[in-house]
């Protein structure tokens, strides 16, 4: 990969079999044209698309990655597009917490029909990758993307996530109705958590540190820290190994 | 690389692999510099063999394959290629050949994803054939044997409307002694084409050869007729489908009734008789037609004053019940759900004629005189409402001068559906009325208003001919408005001479718009509840649209007639055929093979949260009570294997056969590391 001008993007898409990658194929038997930067990964459906695969992809050295679907109501297997929706745009606000564009992670619905479609949507993000240039994984990113991966591989949050779509339809398990809004509040609240959870564990693994060192090293408030840390010592996954200055060391002892 | 835990680990066997990179003649060599791909394709890991043939899905490729597997004892094959939609299950069949599993099989879409997309990059299009097949080798060495889920083919068809093509195609299948199920949305069957006069270019009697058909499917023993139904709801898979139906009252006892009229003939409501274009009423108890297929009268509930009042809590009327013999008015009908399992489907829905309600310049529906084609032949019709005398149902005026308009909705660049392109019916069907009302009358005035005159099909042209000698004018170019004379309610055409530029005003007694078809309103959840694909226009995809047109996407889904595509009678029935035979093919079968893209569950991480049961659209997956608490397990053949429980699993406890994690995973460094990765066996 050179930089600059003769950059080429390293694009993913994973296109689900009915839908997407059929449309991708008369893209292709009507000869439309678009920009030679796009990987196509084939699943049967874009909800099989794990969250893990998205931000393993960026950590692999993608540019950008597209998930594409069936159009809401057409999904193949019924209900696979909507719970592909939740996942993807759960997985967008993660990497967006690791510092990375959410315009590099794309969600659009393309059907078997759309060959036009595809080929206008692919030229597009092309561009917008384009524009942002290549996601260059320094050592900050590599860790804050480690962090997003260890996010992403939460059973907590895999379960919310997972949960999201029919919670929405039928509420939570005593029939008590859960609205968008309130479900998206928790969700992103432990998301959240859990991110910086994982940043902590990064941080202190190796080294103790104290509240103001983390807080200046990650950006995090000392207020969100501290109530993280203490949370953390008192399950057993933080131990204070010393106190300098008045200042405690913490340090991660959890798996 | 994430661990694979589960007892389904990647293979770890001695991986040889053979990859064959296509040329396809010029389809890809034109763009992709194929032999450069396979020279370093032969460099990638665990490849023992790498050629570039000319055609891999020829004979020639395909022995090519088969005799390489046993000269280098292969275990695997990729071939870089055209689309897996396309040739998957030809290579796979390959691999079965040779006597290996064909699941061990990887295909690189090279052609529509590449070299015909790239045209104008030959150099980063080859760089993407090759990273392509990378990752194709890559996944190929993680690959694993499944074998296929078995399952029963119940050996009865279901046939989805009952037009011309729906009547051929049950009458195909249960000739060839196939339990069929034919349900019709309306009240009889026969579709469009009992509607017509005449049908074109031969100038039969439309319904007296229909009619005889449809009785045929009334009495067939092994069709089973429900009419007046719609589909609520289908489940299953291929070879083993269950359908619910929605069978709604007609409030009449089909077995009891024998047509008699008395009901009729008493009933105090009259509505418009929808059969003739609302031209004629009919009373709320009414047969569809006097050929109706079951031959059997219904009650409008709508219109019939009984069950309207029976709403409020009142009775009244029940005339009809007063007057019918056979004691066959049962107003205590409810609607049924009936339960079908069938292993096959076709779908011959149909299409609906286009009403021209968008091109106000032409007041249809606002001036009495114009009239849609499909009207029109009601009116030439001997039981419509003029009794086939060519006099204006408004007025009775006889008819001595006629224009038609042709493409009224068609070949619109402006819109996105059916009405973009010709429907390749109409011109014909004016040639035919134009015929016919010269048949009728002799003297009338004929003008026919088009763009082009398409009349391609058998014996097609010469009709044409003979009707354009009878002494019609025809005229280029479709009239910009339509007036109508408040007088005489004759209408005023303008149109602009193409060769003196001038407008001419012509006065006529009657219009009739040519309109072509547009896909049924309710096709949208019909397609919806059977997971079937639409083209952009509106109508259903065919699987192929050369190779396999009578197939839907689907396994077991076929398709007949104009739910595809705007046809004409032959080519609906020719369609109905073909669908009938691929049907009978699946039949035929006692026991088939299902793609086996099931999750396999790690019982030993699954805790038992039962998120995958709430997610599994089908109820494949379900927590039982084992000794080490609630574990998920798989309904096999439940499952179609779409991995939304394997993107959901919190504890990673799920692996999806043939889409697994490990899978992925190295497909993603091949395509994006930089360098070779070596691959961790």
């Amino acid at each position: 990969m050179t930089e600059g001008k003769n950059w080429n993007p390293n694009i993913v898409g994973f296109m689900c079999n009915w839908c997407s990658y059929a449309g991708a194929d008369l893209a292709g038997t009507s000869r439309i044209q678009y920009p030679p930067y796009l990987r196509i990964i084939r699943v049967m459906c874009s909800g099989r698309v794990d969250p893990i695969w998205v931000v393993e992809a960026f950590l692999k050295g993608a540019d950008g990655v597209m998930v594409m679907g069936c159009h809401p109501g057409d999904c193949h297997y019924i209900s696979g597009n909507y719970q592909a929706e939740k996942k993807i745009l759960a997985t967008i606000s993660i990497v967006k917490m690791a510092g990375i564009s959410e315009k590099r992670l794309f969600l659009d619905w393309v059907s078997a029909a759309e060959g036009m479609r595809f080929a206008t949507l692919v030229t597009k993000f092309t561009k917008t990758i384009k524009e942002l240039g290549p996601l260059n994984l320094s050592q900050e990113i590599k860790e804050r993307l480690e962090c997003a991966l260890a996010t992403v591989k939460d059973d907590k949050v895999r379960w919310l996530i997972g949960r999201e779509w029919k919670m929405e339809q039928e509420g939570n398990t005593y029939g008590e109705s859960v609205t968008k809004g309130q479900f998206q509040g928790y969700l992103s609240q432990i998301i959240k958590d859990t991110y910086n959870k994982n940043i902590i564990r990064y941080r202190i693994k190796k080294q103790p540190k104290t509240v103001t060192m983390l807080s200046s090293e990650t950006g995090i408030e000392g207020v969100e820290l501290l109530s993280q840390l203490v949370d953390l010592v008192r399950i057993g996954k933080v131990e204070i190994v010393e106190i300098k200055n008045k200042q405690p060391y913490y340090r991660w002892i959890g798996d | 690389m994430e661990k694979n835990p589960c007892s389904c680990s990647p293979p770890s066997d001695d991986i040889r692999i053979g990859v064959y990179v296509c040329h396809c003649g010029l389809n890809i060599a034109a763009t992709v510099d194929v032999r450069d791909v396979c020279e370093k394709a032969k460099k990638l890991p665990h490849v023992i063999v790498a050629r570039d043939p000319m055609y891999t899905c020829s004979e020639v490729g395909q022995s090519l394959i088969e005799e390489d597997i046993k000269k280098y004892n292969l275990n695997r094959v990729v071939v870089a290629s055209c689309s897996p939609r396309m040739h998957e299950s030809t290579f796979q069949n390959v691999l079965k050949k040779a006597g290996i599993n064909p699941y061990l099989f990887e295909m690189a879409n090279i052609r529509e994803h590449c070299s015909w997309v790239h045209e104008q990059e030959p150099e980063l299009a080859t760089a993407k054939a090759y990273e392509l097949v990378k990752a194709a080798v890559y996944r190929a060495t993680k690959l694993e044997a499944l074998s296929k889920n078995r399952s029963e083919v119940v050996k009865k068809a279901l046939v989805v409307g009952g037009g011309v093509a729906g009547i051929n195609a049950a009458l195909n299948l249960a000739n060839a002694g196939i339990q069929t199920y034919l349900i019709e949305k309306q009240a009889s069957i026969g579709g469009y084409m009992a509607q017509l006069d005449k049908t074109f270019p031969t100038l039969d009697c439309s319904i007296c050869i229909l009619g005889p058909k449809m009785v045929e499917v009334g009495k067939h023993p092994n069709i089973k007729l429900i009419t007046y139904a719609d589909i609520e709801a289908v489940e299953g898979q291929v070879g083993n489908f269950i359908v619910s139906v929605k069978k709604k009252p007609k409030y009449v006892d089909e077995d009891k009734c024998v047509a008699c009229n008395q009901c009729a003939s008493k009933c105090p409501v009259k509505v418009p008789d929808e059969f003739n274009r609302g031209m004629l009423q009919r009373k709320a108890i009414h047969i569809p037609f006097p050929q109706a297929v079951p031959a059997s009268y219904l009650i409008d509930e709508d219109n019939c004053l009984r069950l309207r009042y029976a709403k409020k809590g009142k009775e009244v009327c029940g005339l009809c019940m007063q007057a019918c013999e056979q004691g066959a008015i049962d107003f205590a009908q409810k609607e049924q759900i009936v339960k079908l399992n069938v292993g096959a489907i076709i779908m011959a829905v149909g299409a609906k004629v286009y009403e021209p309600i968008k091109e106000t310049q032409y007041g249809y529906k606002r001036y009495a005189n114009v009239v849609t084609n499909i009207d029109f032949e009601r009116l030439l019709n001997a039981d419509g409402p003029t009794h086939g005398e060519l006099n204006r149902p408004f007025d009775n005026k006889p008819i001595e001068s006629i224009a038609f308009i042709q493409c009224v909705g068609s070949r619109n660049e402006k819109i996105n559906d059916a009405g973009r392109y010709c429907s390749r019916i109409c011109c014909m069907i004016t040639a035919k009325q134009a015929f016919m009302v010269k048949e009728h009358k002799k003297n009338v005035d004929i003008f026919v208003y088009y763009i082009d005159i398409r009349t391609a099909g058998k014996g097609f042209e010469e009709f044409y001919q003979r009707a354009r000698n009878e002494g019609i004018t025809f005229l280029r170019g479709k009239p910009g408005a339509i007036k109508e004379n408040p007088e005489n309610h004759n209408l005023i055409l303008v149109s602009e001479d193409i060769d003196s530029g001038r407008i001419i005003e012509n006065e006529v007694d009657m219009v009739v718009l040519a309109t072509g078809m547009r896909p049924q309103d309710d096709l949208v959840p019909l397609a919806r509840k059977m997971h079937l694909s639409r083209s952009s226009d509106g109508f259903l995809m065919e699987a192929h649209p050369k190779l396999r047109p009578a197939e839907t996407p689907i396994d077991g889904i076929y398709l007949a007639g104009t739910v595809q595509f705007p046809k004409d009678i032959p080519d609906s029935v020719a369609q109905a055929g073909n669908a009938a035979a691929v049907a009978m093919g699946l039949l035929s079968k006692d026991v088939i093979e299902i793609t086996p893209l099931n999750p396999v569950i790690d019982k030993s991480l699954c805790v038992g949260c039962g998120l995958c049961e709430i997610n599994c659209p089908y109820g494949a997956i379900r927590l039982i009570q084992t000794e080490e608490g609630r574990k998920a397990e798989v309904t096999a053949v439940a499952c179609k294997g779409c991995g939304v429980c394997g993107a959901s699993c919190p504890e990673k406890a799920i692996t999806m056969k043939h889409f697994s994690d490990y899978q992925m995973d190295v497909m993603l460094d091949a395509l994006l590391s930089q360098e070779e990765v070596p691959l961790n066996d």
